[in-house]
């Protein structure tokens, strides 16, 4: 049976297929390591608040998150543009079908999405007038999140399968579906969000490392290197759970099929075991400092290897019916060098302000002093 | 026809315009705003005005609050309700501008971290580097805007692109510029408005100062919106500036409702700030204000209909029409028929009923729906399948905002059945007349008026046989013209009230 795959848009693609692919995965890494930070960094803040009455340090903590996580979600979100639109742009056909097939879920992103943001401000302020009260909300915040997470796999499943549409589509033509019938969807799912949890670990253990020499850095690097550690650790057998639901072929490809695939498999995992085995190691290290760096250093890394390996699976998986390399390139290479310079620019700009920032707060923690 | 159709039972482009317009409200209040924020505590400071201070201070913090949350999450939410409603045209938009999107990216994380770096740090940054950072913010929003505008208005006229292929044709394109002005207009009268909610909250001697001052920001929004709109209405295409002037008068209500409550949104803010926040702002109260934002969200949603609107029957105007076909597709879709053309449509030609249905999505569901928002149930009443199926062959001539048919004659026929099935009213009277009245009604108002603008017959004393053997060939009177389908009796009740539509 022909399937039902949109021809893709008869205009060729504005930029080379590198270029949108290393900007499609930049970007997307970015935004995966603030959203990670958001979604494990309001599950955290919620066990903080909870524990608030019997740890000083629980409740220092809350007080931090509270200061960062709405410009985290700012951050999530202006991300998340980027990699959307350049997904759009090669695998637009794919993308746009799956997502009407599942539009009232996709669509209810936004409501939820704007529900949870100001759910995070209302946190925010309430920690920084030190009243209580913020537990349901902030259930409510990680629940809505943890559902745009799922509605999100559903999505990147179903636009993989393609084999599938018209039975989804038939079902329900008005958009109340999910992808279900799935195999892989929960241990994805799964794997994302402890892997969320992971690197919001990590971000706890950086947080750490850049405060000053007390016992709440001691706790927030022991406490990020544990949470790092455990969801990484249970995150093997997901991922062996996740690898087992993946479609034959791409199975394969990772277990040796596939040179790149099973070699970035490889890494992540030894990359995931090192940054773990550097973090654990730091406290009864010589120079614990370097071991931290390491052990951050190795994190990131895992979460890069584990970016390129999603879109190796979504290639691999496409492979049959498309890959974008087929598609005619006209580069608009006037506007790509306008976007090159801006962007530029935009980087400096963002530094030009965040180091008066930092140089602002310095001062301000220095003497005391405000400016008003 | 390419995608699959999100049935969402009313016509996604109110999806669309809703989304939109919220989005559209505040975002230009987030550009606008910006300015506001950094002009006024630039003034706080000159005029050595503490309390002005502590007014901008809680200002920026709603301001914050608003445009990087709710604005932000509603622009990413038209680009899901788009892509949604409108995939193909979304995705030529995406091919033509992807590098365009890009640098609006760049504009818009600049600006939300400006924005917040703002709001957040009056305490921190000394007056010099905060007041950098607000016009940084203003800056990065203006331009972001700027990018925009070059998308939004190449929908509508999309110029020398339509030959060349090139983005710059594309985005410098004739509405360009006085969209741009009229955006930026929009974006000082909103801050105006924004201005006073916040002043609200105020004590009396300051916020009558703070009323003012948001008063004048407002009428210089409103004022530059009469000649702006003018130069922008010179550069759409002849066939937009016919919808407004009222040339196909008739069946365009919503335009005239739209330009009717633009004009009196505009008047009743432009009083309320003469009034009210100029000259008398000790008056000004929270209701005033709440008709002020209503009068704004009038302006701002009719705009956005009317330039939604003047665009039909494209959405991307000469390129894609309103129902996601493209223009190029037409003749190959009518040669080989939907079925073979949408793998999303069931070919069921045991149920003809059924496969119209599906014919109805695809083609007319963007615009129309069944029983609700321009209900099909109410303009084909009446229809037979026979004049149902002819009708779709004349589309542009019935409607001038409507694409053609993209099908065969099978699609057509189980259209043609489908559309005739929702009303199957048969024509009755107690009087010739009345039966007459009624069989014009069906057949022919759709294009034609008796004693009106539109494409008006008169036909009065022609003798009703000579009508009657008319309506027997009138593809010979004019190829736009369906054959008469209805019964002889009907054919004579509709001649004897066309001779003589008085009596």
């Amino acid at each position: 049976m022909k399937l039902p795959i949109p021809y893709p848009d008869p205009m060729p693609l504005p930029g080379p297929v590198w270029l949108l692919r290393v900007l499609l995965l930049l970007t997307f890494f970015l935004h995966v390591l603030f959203m990670n930070c958001l979604l494990g960094g309001t599950a955290v803040a919620l066990v903080c608040v909870m524990q608030r009455k019997g740890s000083a340090f629980s409740a220092r903590l809350a007080g931090d998150l509270g200061r960062l996580l709405p410009s985290v979600f700012a951050f999530t979100i202006t991300l998340g543009v980027a990699p959307l639109l350049f997904l759009q742009v090669m695998y637009g056909q794919f993308l746009y079908a799956s997502s009407i097939l599942i539009a009232v879920p996709w669509l209810a992103i936004i409501g939820m999405v704007v529900l949870a943001y100001y759910g995070v401000y209302f946190f925010s302020m309430k920690e920084q007038e030190q009243k209580g009260g913020t537990t349901v909300v902030l259930t409510l915040v990680v629940l809505l999140l943890a559902t745009v997470a799922f509605v999100y796999s559903n999505n990147f499943t179903l636009m993989l399968t393609p084999e599938r549409w018209l039975d989804v589509y038939h079902r329900n033509t008005g958009g109340w579906n999910l992808n279900w019938s799935e195999p892989s969807l929960l241990p994805r799912y799964l794997h994302f969000v402890l892997g969320a949890l992971a690197v919001s670990g990590l971000g706890l253990v950086v947080g750490g490392v850049r405060k000053q020499q007390d016992e709440y850095r001691q706790w927030l690097i022991e406490q990020g290197s544990l949470l790092f550690a455990g969801a990484t650790l249970l995150n093997f057998g997901v991922g062996f759970w996740f690898l087992v639901k993946l479609s034959g072929p791409a199975r394969l490809a990772f277990v040796g099929g596939n040179g790149l695939a099973t070699v970035l498999l490889g890494v992540g995992m030894l990359l995931a075991l090192a940054a773990v085995a550097h973090l654990i190691m730091a406290k009864s290290s010589k120079s614990p400092k370097r071991q931290l760096a390491i052990g951050i250093s190795c994190g990131l890394l895992t979460v890069g290897a584990m970016v390129v390996m999603r879109d190796v699976l979504r290639n691999l998986v496409l492979a049959p019916y498309f890959s974008p390399n087929q598609l005619p390139v006209a580069p608009q290479w006037s506007i790509i060098a306008l976007f090159v310079v801006l962007f530029v620019a935009g980087l400096a700009t963002l530094c030009y302000m965040l180091r008066k920032v930092a140089i602002a707060t310095r001062m301000q923690v220095a003497t005391g002093q405000t400016h008003r | 026809m390419n995608y699959p159709v999100w049935q969402l039972g009313f016509p996604g482009g109110l999806l669309i315009a809703a989304v939109a317009v919220l989005h559209v409200f505040i975002s230009h209040f987030a550009v606008g705003g910006g300015a506001y924020l950094v002009v006024t505590e630039r003034r706080a400071y000159s005029h050595n005005d503490s309390d002005l201070l502590g007014y901008v201070r809680h200002h920026s913090k709603f301001f914050a609050l608003l445009t990087v949350v709710l604005g932000a999450v509603t622009g990413v939410g038209i680009w899901f309700t788009i892509g949604l409603v409108s995939p193909e045209a979304t995705s030529s938009l995406i091919h033509t501008f992807v590098w365009g999107w890009a640098i609006e990216w760049v504009f818009f994380f600049v600006e939300i971290a400006a924005a917040l770096i703002y709001a957040y740090h009056w305490d921190t940054l000394d007056r010099h580097t905060h007041l950098m950072i607000g016009w940084i913010y203003f800056i990065a929003a203006w331009a972001s805007l700027a990018v925009i505008n070059g998308i939004i208005t190449f929908m509508l006229t999309p110029g020398r692109w339509l030959e060349t292929g090139k983005f710059w044709d594309g985005f410098f394109n004739p509405t360009y510029w006085p969209s741009l002005c009229i955006r930026t207009a929009m974006a000082a009268g909103l801050a105006g408005i924004f201005g006073l909610v916040t002043a609200m909250w105020e004590a009396s001697a300051l916020r009558e100062r703070v009323v003012r001052w948001s008063g004048w920001w407002l009428a210089l929004g409103i004022a530059s919106l009469l000649p702006l709109s003018r130069w922008y209405f010179h550069n759409l295409p002849p066939y937009s500036r016919a919808y407004f002037n009222g040339a196909l008068s008739a069946p365009y209500i919503a335009v005239r409702y739209s330009l009717r409550g633009a004009a009196v949104c505009a008047g009743v803010a432009l009083i309320l700030t003469l009034v009210l926040a100029l000259l008398r702002p000790k008056l000004m109260s929270p209701v005033a204000v709440a008709v002020l934002i209503v009068a704004g969200f009038g302006v701002m949603g009719s705009g956005e209909y009317l330039r939604e609107f003047s665009r039909y029957p494209y959405v991307i105007n000469g390129y894609i029409y309103a129902n996601d076909v493209r223009v190029g597709q037409i003749k190959g879709i009518t040669a080989i028929g939907v079925a073979k053309t949408s793998p999303w449509v069931e070919a069921n030609t045991d149920n003809p009923h059924a496969y119209g249905r599906q014919l109805f999505v695809i083609e007319c569901g963007s615009c129309h729906s069944v029983a609700s928002y321009r209900a099909m149930r109410r303009f084909a009443r009446g229809w037979d399948a026979k004049f149902g199926s002819e009708a779709l062959l004349h589309l542009p001539v019935i409607r001038e905002t409507m694409p053609p048919f993209a099908g065969d004659e099978n699609d057509r026929a189980a259209l043609g059945s489908y559309l005739a099935s929702l009303a199957p009213a048969t024509p009755w009277g107690a009087s010739e007349k009345e039966l007459g009245q009624q069989v014009f009604a069906i057949h022919c108002a759709m294009c034609h008026s008796v004693g009106g603008q539109r494409r008006p017959l008169d036909l009065q004393g022609t003798d009703p046989e000579g009508i009657v053997g008319m309506l027997g060939s009138l593809r010979d009177l004019s190829p736009d013209m369906p054959p008469f389908t209805g019964t002889g009796l009907e054919g004579h009740a509709l001649a004897a009230y066309l001779s003589n539509p008085g009596k």
